[in-house]
């Protein structure tokens, strides 16, 4: 990951060496209710042949990120701020057409539930052929070939037939593997990965992110992974970035932000999470509090009312200023980079086991 | 059951009044000046009686039409798809209508230019009949040069034919007059003379009828029937073909004697007529053959067919309907408008509406309880149901404007004079007989102008010092409820039509104490002596004049003096037809427009 | 699809049976006697009783039935107006003409109405619906939208005699008009009925206008319409391919209802511009309780209406291929 070499508090410009660089986006829907504030402030890059992981609760705002890069949002009701540079190209002012020209093109996304994801009245074979037909220029029969030799390299045995089913036709994992396929039919530098194994079972899920890894390698793509599950994370990502609220609260390598998180809410997730060799009757330990409405975000730092350190910081910050992501090491928190490193090894750690 | 006679559908109303179209409320009442007027017009179409034509009055050709000229497709409008084509099974009146072109009878009618004169001549006979032993005997001679329009000709074999098969099973939609007459009794029983027609080789005894030679037809009765001449010139009397007499068939197809003949039938669809070149205007002393062509289309209801006559364009100019009325939401503004008169007739119908009072009730023995009865009751809510007085005339007497012997001066209640009653005069009478408040029973037939009328008839009896209570009859079985002896119903209405011009299809059927029956037609079930002797008395005299006067007496009486009925009103209706349209006249006696002068302008 | 058409099929033929029961009993149970209206002007209790036992009332109800029946499979030579091939129902009370000539007759009518009339409302109807919801949101939306609305409370007694008026009788753009037969001249045919077509597409038309609007903006909301914008596909093909084919089921539905309806016999349309269709027919069947062609008339309607129900789920499977029908 490249280290922001910048002061605190100044936006970096947006890398243009970067596959996907995404700056100071806000994202907002109006809604009867109010103005929804989904995304307040991220920024982030991704690097070819790197995997951005994205962790986060429902509602911290990484699904929406991954709509608005490719421009897939409602806009009779969604206000969009900030830049958004795909391979150089900026895509927050970009016309439809040629969003249309990126789009499954030279960035694909795969979605979380491929049974609603997928058309139910198109056989596979031709979901998949229809990006290559449409980007590629490609005669039907060359994109059906196409899409057969797709299915086969996702791991779709007798791909020939199965090319000319229906998605319920197919299992979860295959279906998955189907989805997969068609994101990659036209070779995409940027893959957006929306919890693609959330809905899939564990074995499954291994396999995906096995072909996943594989594919990467062969293709040389970028991945945005989401997820909120940490050891799928652990797995794929290169890169981490937690969000809470809609803005990132930690950034860093995979390696950094497990071993050695600096951010309350990721002591919090490590914490959270279940662990074979615990000891049985102890209890779970979630974060405690609910996450917050967007409607109404809380003032300051967005985690205050869950946050069990705020004590240590000074004055009122955690409730009047909201702290943001530091440059190096980053982590949006008024502690002190000392007490973040302190806190951790001294009391968080020696809970994880 | 005696004698037939002609209901208003009770249905009809329901479709007549053009169940989907807004009943315009015309100019109901009347205001003095409208009356005079109408007055004037009443004695002006007061059927003068009418009398059996002799030789000379049944020669052809018919008379020209002024200004007809030949040639020319007509479009004729209708509502109603023929049921029956067979003349045996002809009796309602668009049927009739059409049967004036295409069939011929041993009498028919010839009218005056405009209409209203009629005497009744020898159509196929060479004139209206001889009558002996004292109206028991009829003679009739067939004329020469009469052929059906395959091209064979007429003659007694035919004439044998045609009465003959009446009696077979299949030909029940007809009248029963001859029927009965030739077998002597009233009823159905007739059928016992000749029970399967002619088609199994047996025959009427010539006691019955004879056929000495090919041009003579003879009539033996056993009592006397000085109305002949008036039955035989019905529709459902006509000539049928012995050669081709298909039976059931022949109601879709049968051999025409008049001057068209049937090109195509496609029932409930279409039909057209085209000349019959067999035809010979020498031997037709009432009709005219002008139109090459009649293209009827039918399913026409009254709204379309007199917007499209309104409209007056394309084949509408030529166009016109038999029965069709104007409808009654645009009835008053087609009478109003001058541009319209020259192709607007207007005449009567043959009905004639009445209140009966049932006098089987005991509260309703009482003859003054009637007489209140008849003074209270407003006639101006029946007129006003139906569209105002351009579509019904407040009545007398039960005999019809169309009827010889009507007396227009015939008004005892003052109905004319004060259609919404005298609800004073009334109560008096009523308060003299002591029964004040009484209970009366109104049976009314469930249509949109029954609901109307009926209640402010109502409204106006109890003004007079009555309870009236309405009930509430369905259209479909009206008629059946109100002749079962034993109805609850103090008060109902009912109108009637005459088969011919003559009180004897009227007065007898309706009022002969004799009759009385579950479902005959005396419906206030009168039966009072001198009545009853009077008719038996009419029916005796020969002279057609004479036993007019007869009749309309015994009607003066029955309203005045036995007070069973009151009177409402006289049936009208107005007629509409393109400009092209050349020879329209109302008839009284086709009641309507009469097909045998029309030519194409 | 063959074992679901034959079951289908067979569920139908049940169907007609029950009508057929139903339709009996109640015409027996009508107050008016069915020997009536042939028995004619002189009836009384004798002709009554003959009437009936020449037309086989006077037999118990279920061999009359067990008769009706026969006569519908095989046919029946013991009519006296004559021989009456199957499927026969028997000789009309009051025309006296065969029912199943009739009902073939009045066919061409009722059908070509439905058709031209199905094939205007159609197009208008989903062609404004797709616009509205093609361009949501905007005038173009709610004036549509507002158009359909006030369309679908008209009535066909109020927009046929009003059409009627403007288009024919005031300003004689048109002729009257009629059902000419297609075989002989098919530009009459189209000039004849054009205008009970608009008029009855125009009261359909709005219904499908607000379905397929309503439909389309819920299809553009599914995850798999989301998912093809993703891929990159244009705006109308996506609007097209997608959304339309979700679309599908409930409009296909509602067609298949109406049209069953429509073929039945729109009575009131019939009536209206005075065509002689099956809807005529079924009016005066009751009017005249004319029991023969009553049957006739209702089966035929119900055997339609079945018909095109079965169709309707026919096309289920080729719209939606997740709906198997073994």
């Amino acid at each position: 990951m490249t280290t922001l070499t910048k002061e605190a508090g100044v936006p970096s410009p947006a890398d243009a060496g970067a596959l996907l660089s995404v700056r100071d986006l806000y994202v907002s829907f109006k809604t009867e209710d109010g103005i929804v504030r989904a995304v307040d402030g991220l920024s982030f890059d991704v690097q070819r042949g790197k995997t951005l992981g994205i962790v986060g609760e429902s509602g911290s705002g990484k699904s929406v990120t991954n709509l608005t890069i490719l421009g897939l949002h409602n806009p009779m009701f969604t206000t969009v701020e900030g830049e958004i540079l795909l391979d150089g190209q900026e895509l927050t002012t970009a016309r439809e057409p040629d969003l249309e020209k990126i789009r499954g093109n030279k960035a694909a996304m795969i979605f979380q539930d491929p049974l609603t994801a997928l058309s139910p009245y198109y056989t596979v074979g031709r979901q998949i052929a229809e990006p290559y037909m449409k980007h590629m220029g490609a005669s039907k029969r060359t994109a059906w070939d196409r899409a057969v030799e797709m299915l086969g390299k996702v791991g779709i045995p007798n791909p020939k037939e199965r090319a000319k089913d229906y998605p319920h036709q197919f299992s979860g994992g295959m279906r998955q593997r189907a989805m997969i396929a068609m994101a990659l039919v036209c070779d995409p530098d940027l893959l957006i990965a929306d919890e693609p194994t959330t809905a899939l079972d564990v074995t499954v899920q291994a396999q995906i992110l096995d072909l996943l890894k594989e594919l990467q390698q062969e293709f040389g793509s970028g991945i945005v992974f989401i997820t909120h599950d940490l050891g799928v994370i652990a797995d794929m990502a290169d890169d981490i970035m937690v969000m809470y609220a809609g803005g990132a609260v930690e950034y860093g390598t995979t390696n950094e932000v497990l071993r050695s998180p600096q951010h309350p809410y990721t002591w919090g997730l490590l914490n959270s999470m279940p662990r074979l060799d615990s000891d049985l009757s102890a209890p779970l330990a979630p974060i405690p509090g609910t996450p917050p409405s967007l409607l109404n975000p809380p003032s300051g730092c967005r985690f205050h009312p869950r946050c069990t350190f705020q004590d240590r910081v000074g004055g009122a910050r955690c409730v009047n200023e909201r702290p943001l992501l530091a440059p190096d090491r980053s982590s949006a928190c008024h502690l002190t980079a000392d007490q973040k490193r302190t806190i951790f090894i001294e009391e968080i750690k020696p809970r994880l086991g | 059951m005696s004698r037939g006679g002609r209901h208003v559908y009770a249905a009809l109303s329901v479709l007549a009044a053009g169940a989907l179209v807004l009943t315009g409320c015309s100019k109901g009442g009347s205001d003095a000046s409208d009356n005079n007027k109408q007055d004037k017009e009443n004695a002006a179409r007061q059927q003068k009686s009418i009398k059996f034509g002799n030789a000379a009055d049944s020669t052809g050709p018919a008379a020209a039409v002024p200004g007809a000229k030949a040639g020319g497709t007509m479009e004729v409008l209708q509502r109603d798809s023929y049921a029956h084509l067979d003349p045996a099974q002809i009796y309602v009146s668009d049927e009739g209508s059409l049967a004036t072109l295409i069939h011929r009878g041993l009498t028919g009618y010839k009218a005056s230019d405009n209409g209203k004169t009629h005497e009744v001549v020898g159509d196929l006979a060479t004139d209206s009949g001889t009558p002996s032993d004292g109206g028991k005997t009829w003679k009739y001679t067939l004329k020469d040069g009469i052929k059906f329009a395959d091209g064979t000709p007429i003659t007694s074999a035919d004439f044998r034919q045609t009465f003959e098969r009446l009696f077979a099973t299949f030909i029940n939609q007809g009248p029963t007059y001859l029927q009965q007459w030739m077998a002597d009794t009233s009823g159905v029983d007739y059928r016992k003379l000749l029970p399967d027609g002619p088609y199994k080789g047996k025959h009427l005894p010539s006691t019955v009828l004879e056929t000495p030679d090919a041009k003579t037809v003879i009539f033996h009765f056993k009592s006397p029937h000085a109305d002949l001449p008036y039955a035989l010139a019905m529709a459902g009397y006509a000539v049928v073909s012995a050669k081709g007499d298909t039976q059931v068939k022949y109601d879709k197809a049968p051999v025409t004697s008049g001057p068209y003949k049937i090109q195509s039938f496609k029932s409930g669809k279409s039909m057209v007529l085209v000349k019959n070149t067999n035809w010979d205007p020498k031997t037709d002393p009432i009709r005219n053959q002008y139109v090459d062509q009649f293209n009827f289309t039918f399913n026409q209801q009254y709204e379309t067919s007199t917007k499209a006559l309104l409209a007056d364009s394309g084949a509408d100019q030529t166009g016109l309907s038999f029965n069709n009325q104007v409808d009654a939401g645009n009835l008053s503004s087609v009478l109003k408008d001058p541009k319209l008169k020259s192709r607007t007739i207007s005449g009567y119908q043959p009905y004639v509406g009445q209140m009966n009072i049932n006098l089987s009730h005991a509260a309703l023995k009482d003859k003054t309880v009637r007489e209140a009865i008849a003074y209270a009751l407003p006639v101006t809510p029946f007129l006003r149901a139906y569209g105002g007085t351009d579509a019904m005339e407040t009545a007398g007497g039960t005999i019809s404007p169309t009827v010889s012997g009507y007396n227009a001066a015939f008004d005892p209640w003052g109905k004319k004079k004060n259609p919404a009653g005298d609800p004073v005069k009334a109560k008096a009478l009523l308060k003299k007989a002591g029964k004040l408040n009484m209970k009366l029973t109104f049976g009314y037939i469930n249509t949109p102008e029954g609901q109307q009328y009926s209640t402010a008839m109502a409204a106006g009896l109890k003004k007079a010092g009555f309870d009236v209570q309405r009930q509430e009859i369905p259209a479909e079985t009206y008629y059946d409820q109100v002749s079962k002896l034993n109805n609850n119903y103090d008060i109902f209405h009912s109108a009637w039509g005459a088969d011919w011009p003559s009180a004897s299809t009227v007065i007898p059927p309706l009022y002969d104490g004799r009759v009385i029956a579950d479902g005959a037609q005396n419906y206030p079930q009168v039966n009072d002596p001198k009545v009853n002797a009077d008719i038996d008395a009419a029916n005796k005299i020969t002279d057609p004049v004479k036993a007019a006067a007869a009749w309309e007496k015994i009607d003066e009486y029955l309203v005045k003096d036995v007070v069973a009925f009151v009177p409402t009103a006289y049936y009208k209706q107005t007629q509409i037809a393109g400009s092209k349209v050349g020879g329209l006249v109302y008839d009284d006696v086709i009641g309507g427009v009469d097909p045998r002068r029309l030519f194409v302008k | 699809m063959l074992r679901f058409l034959v079951r289908r099929f067979l569920g139908a033929v049940v169907i007609l049976f029950l009508l057929s029961i139903v339709t009996f009993v109640l015409f027996f149970g009508m107050p008016r006697d069915p020997g009536l209206l042939m028995c004619g002007k002189t009836c009384n209790p004798t002709s009554l009783a003959n009437i009936h036992h020449v037309l086989g009332l006077d037999k118990p109800i279920t061999t009359q039935y067990w008769i009706f029946l026969k006569n519908l499979v095989v046919g029946s030579n013991g009519f006296a107006q004559g021989p009456c091939p199957a499927p026969c129902f028997g000789y009309s009370y009051h025309t006296n003409d065969q029912v199943w000539a009739t009902l073939i007759d009045r066919l061409p009518t009722t059908v070509s109405l439905t058709l031209g009339g199905a094939f205007f409302f159609l197009l208008i109807g989903l062609g404004t619906g797709l616009l509205a919801a093609w361009k949501r949101g905007t005038l173009i939306d709610k004036t549509a939208t507002a158009g359909a609305m006030v369309l679908s409370s008209m009535q066909i007694y109020f927009l046929g005699p009003l059409a009627l008026a403007l288009l024919v009788y005031q300003t004689h753009i048109f002729d009257k008009p009629a059902y000419n037969d297609f075989t002989a001249n098919p530009v009459t045919w189209f000039t004849g009925l054009i205008i009970p077509w608009v008029v009855l597409s125009t009261i359909f038309a709005a219904q499908y206008t607000r379905m397929a609007r309503s439909a389309m903006i819920e299809q553009l909301q599914e995850e798999h319409v989301r998912t093809a914008k993703a891929k990159g596909m244009s705006r109308r093909y996506v609007f097209f391919r997608y959304a339309w084919r979700g679309s599908l089921i409930p409009i296909v539905t509602i067609f298949g209802i109406d049209l069953g309806a429509l073929l039945g016999g729109a009575i009131i349309t019939e009536y209206t511009f005075s065509l002689p269709g099956l809807g005529q027919l079924a009016v005066q069947a009751v009017f005249f309780s004319d029991l023969p062609l009553l049957l006739g008339v209702m089966i035929f309607s119900a055997t339609m209406i079945l018909l095109f129900n079965i169709i309707v789920d026919a096309c289920y499977a080729f719209i939606d291929p997740r709906v198997r029908l073994a």
